[in-house]
């Protein structure tokens, strides 16, 4: 799956969890989960499980903890699918 | 694993706690009494838990629901009695208080000796995880951990069963079978909802519950949620059984308010509690 795709996939799954949703449309790579979006800390944890389900991929703790932008979950997500 | 650094600070920590408590724990207590503090039961919940504490010594994670900044001291209160506060420092618990909370130099330094691991919600990853790992390194030397697993207090003033924090989950994911849990429900009377303090004069119930969560069949994260959510579970449960006792007393059992009704004596208006 190309990185497009994936970005797409996880403005998708983010959406649930964005209070404003007009912050999702002018996201990039370099958009901060928590900072910028300002989704709930403790529901990053439920977008990377979301993550899982709909990759099919695992994703464990030390990986989890190294998630702070889009762009970090898109390269995490590239790696585990290639 | 935390760095052997971290662990000599930590340990370090407990020494001038240990010290400091022959002041600063006589000294919480009057302030509890000066604020008018009083805890229904307080002899049968703190003999409770010293029956609990002595049965396993450790490692402990003590879930409570939160409404107030005061509730771990008000918990701390409940459970252990000054004697025991200076006796016994190890089963005083450890408490993860926001660090934005603790701007003010004294403030810092009153956590610092009061067995509290100041944390960011929200903020930075490896931040977080330096702070688990020091949780993780406390457990298995048998400490006990006080942890609000709603994340914050509770805006709704009820326990929250759909936006928790699932951190709780990964001491229980991640621990071993050592870990016992104990719930506290903590209530005031005039407690409608979340606030800074509680009242002045304030009369709190609080219910102890020690639970062994269901093995959980998931993994990783997914195991976190899981644990986090029974024990979120456990707390909403206890929430129910302070209600129903609540409207009990101020109310009467269903069957005296049948009565009363019966007898054509006056009935209670619905309450703040009652539902």
């Amino acid at each position: 799956m190309d990185e497009q795709k994936i970005f797409e996939a996880m403005i998708t799954i983010l959406k649930p969890y964005t209070k404003d949703a007009a912050l999702l449309e002018r996201a990039t790579k370099d958009t901060h989960i928590l900072n910028d979006l300002k989704v709930n800390s403790a529901r990053l944890v439920d977008v990377i499980i979301k993550c899982e389900d709909v990759f099919n991929i695992t994703v464990d703790d030390d990986e989890a903890d190294t998630i702070r932008t889009i762009g970090n979950a898109v390269e995490l997500i590239q790696a585990k699918l290639a | 694993m935390l760095p052997f650094r971290a662990k000599a600070l930590l340990l370090l920590q407990i020494g001038l706690g240990r010290m400091a408590a022959f002041i600063l724990a006589p000294c919480y207590f009057a302030v509890i009494r000066l604020m008018g503090y009083r805890i229904r039961n307080l002899r049968a919940i703190r003999q409770a838990c010293r029956r609990e504490f002595q049965r396993h010594e450790g490692p402990w994670l003590i879930c409570a629901n939160h409404l107030t900044v005061a509730d771990s001291l008000i918990l701390s209160y409940a459970m252990l009695s000054l004697p025991a506060h200076l006796r016994l420092y190890r089963w005083i618990p450890w408490n993860l208080p926001e660090r934005n909370n603790f701007q003010n130099p004294f403030l810092v330094l009153l956590c610092y000796l009061s067995k509290c691991i100041p944390v960011q919600r929200g903020g930075p990853r490896e931040e977080t995880k330096r702070t688990l790992d020091k949780c993780t390194y406390l457990l298995s030397r048998r400490q006990r951990l006080l942890i609000f697993p709603e994340g914050g207090r509770s805006r709704t003033g009820r326990v929250d069963r759909e936006q928790f924090s699932y951190g709780v989950g990964r001491f229980l994911a991640d621990g071993g079978g050592d870990l016992q849990v104990m719930c506290l429900y903590l209530r005031g009377d005039k407690q409608s909802s979340y606030s800074l303090l509680p009242g002045f004069g304030e009369r709190f119930m609080v219910l102890m519950d020690v639970f062994k969560p269901e093995k959980s069949a998931l993994t990783g994260l997914r195991a976190q949620r899981d644990y986090a959510g029974q024990i979120i579970q456990r707390l909403a449960e206890m929430e129910e059984k302070y209600y129903d006792i609540y409207r009990q007393r101020h109310c009467g059992s269903d069957r005296s308010r049948q009565y009363r009704k019966e007898q054509g004596q006056p009935v209670s208006a619905a309450g703040l509690h009652q539902r």
